[in-house]
């Protein structure tokens, strides 16, 4: 069974061609690499997943229901996306974190401490804490918290942009190791990074 | 009531023009380049403000309740427009929902403060009616102009940060939250500023006026409380308002940002 499926996708943005028959198939709790120069559209087979931009042609699919205005809500809802340059906004860390769950269609979701805490320690946010504000933290530490967010939803899906790009090698070997251990999860990465590449993935290469 | 200030003789008037000298001077002195800019804008102000006295005078003379209502929606029209020219927003999209925004905010302000605060016999006259209804609806105006634009243009510098609440499960509501509280705060904060100074640093021009005009300091500083309360009522009614009229107008079925809003 296929968690995600593109069907000859097209897709151009102006007069710009980005995607043309574009086709790919990850089963449940696979794991997808795309790689290829910038500008191939590799952000863009992301946001396609996500709803946020339309194909010309073709289907999303995903968990067996192709993508449309009505169910794309609920689509959404099984997927956690992480990307390269965060914008959380202001505020405190928690209260973020918080407002996210209190989404109506988060509800049913328990909001624990304890594990936000552990993921802050895992991930080596030295001296950060839930209690810091978003606007003083930094590009890499943004990102730690939006993969600490993205792990706390629990969705079967992580669409993994470039995350690891602004982080150490220490704390790249520690994500890229903990997003693989988790067997169920369906992941589609986009990285140029080495770490993913020594694991046996899947691998999608786009040109242009 | 204590007797009104002196009626200015259309000579005297004129001689108030010979201030210009010294801003004129000053501008031709330092080289400002700004004298024609200066003297358009002073006639302006002279130009509109003689039309408007004529206006008022016939509507004081007729003072019949719906064209005072006719004329507090022709207001309402313009505010609209002013808006609509400062906030970089695309007028087809936005003109409607922006008009039925100040129409029931700033509407409903000015009736409660005329019906309810001030509770005279009639509530439709042009003393009350036209004359509070432009004074809410100019003072609401900055505001509300800050307000629309701070959290559309947040909302196309951030894209990013509102698709992401969106992939967090937010729905377009949601997900537009964090920015409409920003705006909201934009839009307030002048004005808290404003009113926590009010008295100390300088007298507003209502009550200026009314003082001017006869009515006593007392009765004038509690039209003053009771306008800046009706102010601030309109203000966040307007904005709140607006931004859930345009709310879905601005987005796909998908809750994307719609570019073409934009100018």
């Amino acid at each position: 069974m296929s968690m995600i499926e593109l069907q000859n996708i097209d897709l151009s943005v102006g007069q710009r061609q980005i995607l043309k028959d574009v086709s790919l198939q990850i089963a449940k709790g696979g794991r997808l690499l795309i790689r290829g120069d910038s500008g191939t559209g590799k952000s863009t087979i992301l946001r396609l997943i996500l709803g946020l931009v339309q194909p010309d042609n073709g289907r999303v699919i995903i968990d067996e229901e192709v993508q449309n205005k009505h169910n794309i809500w609920s689509q959404r809802l099984k997927m956690a996306y992480v990307s390269q340059d965060m914008q959380l906004g202001r505020g405190k860390t928690e209260s973020f974190i918080k407002e996210v769950f209190s989404y109506r269609n988060n509800r049913h979701l328990v909001y624990d401490r304890k594990e936000l805490a552990k993921y802050f320690d895992l991930f080596g946010m030295n001296g950060v804490g839930p209690e810091h504000r978003l606007e003083d933290l930094s590009g890499g530490e943004l990102q730690r918290v939006a993969i600490i967010t993205a792990l706390l939803l629990k969705r079967p899906i992580y669409l993994l942009d470039e995350i690891t790009s602004a982080l150490d090698a220490n704390l790249k070997a520690k994500i890229t190791g903990h997003f693989l251990s988790m067997k169920n999860a369906t992941l589609v990465i986009v990285s140029h990074d080495q770490h993913w590449y020594e694991h046996d993935i899947q691998t999608l290469t786009l040109d242009s | 009531m204590t007797e009104a200030a002196p009626d200015i003789t259309l000579i005297r008037l004129l001689l108030g023009f010979a201030l210009l000298i010294i801003p004129a001077g000053l501008s031709w002195w330092v080289r400002l380049g700004i004298i024609r800019k200066m003297f358009v804008s002073t006639g302006r102000m002279t130009a509109q403000l003689f039309l408007v006295s004529i206006l008022l005078i016939y509507l004081f003379d007729i003072d019949n309740p719906y064209i005072n209502t006719a004329w507090v929606i022709i207001m309402i029209i313009f505010a609209a427009g002013a808006s609509m020219m400062s906030s970089g927003l695309r007028f087809r999209h936005f003109f409607i929902p922006i008009f039925a925004s100040y129409f029931l905010g700033a509407g409903f302000s000015l009736l409660y403060f005329i019906g309810i605060v001030v509770n005279p016999e009639r509530l439709f006259t042009a003393q009350l009616l036209v004359v509070l209804g432009g004074m809410l609806l100019g003072n609401s105006l900055n505001s509300v102009i800050i307000g629309i634009s701070h959290f559309y243009q947040a909302l196309k510098k951030e894209k990013k940060r509102y698709h992401y609440l969106l992939s967090l499960g937010a729905s377009i509501r949601e997900a537009q939250m964090p920015f409409f509280r920003e705006a909201v705060i934009a839009a307030m904060r002048p004005f808290l500023a404003n009113m926590a100074t009010m008295g100390v640093v300088f007298l507003p021009g209502m009550m200026t006026g009314q003082i001017l005009g006869g009515a006593s300091p007392d009765t004038a500083i509690k039209y003053q409380i009771a306008i800046m309360l009706a102010i601030f009522t309109s203000v966040t009614l307007s904005i709140s308002l607006s931004l859930f009229f345009t709310a879905r107008k601005g987005f796909d079925e998908y809750g994307v940002l719609k570019e073409e809003l934009f100018k």
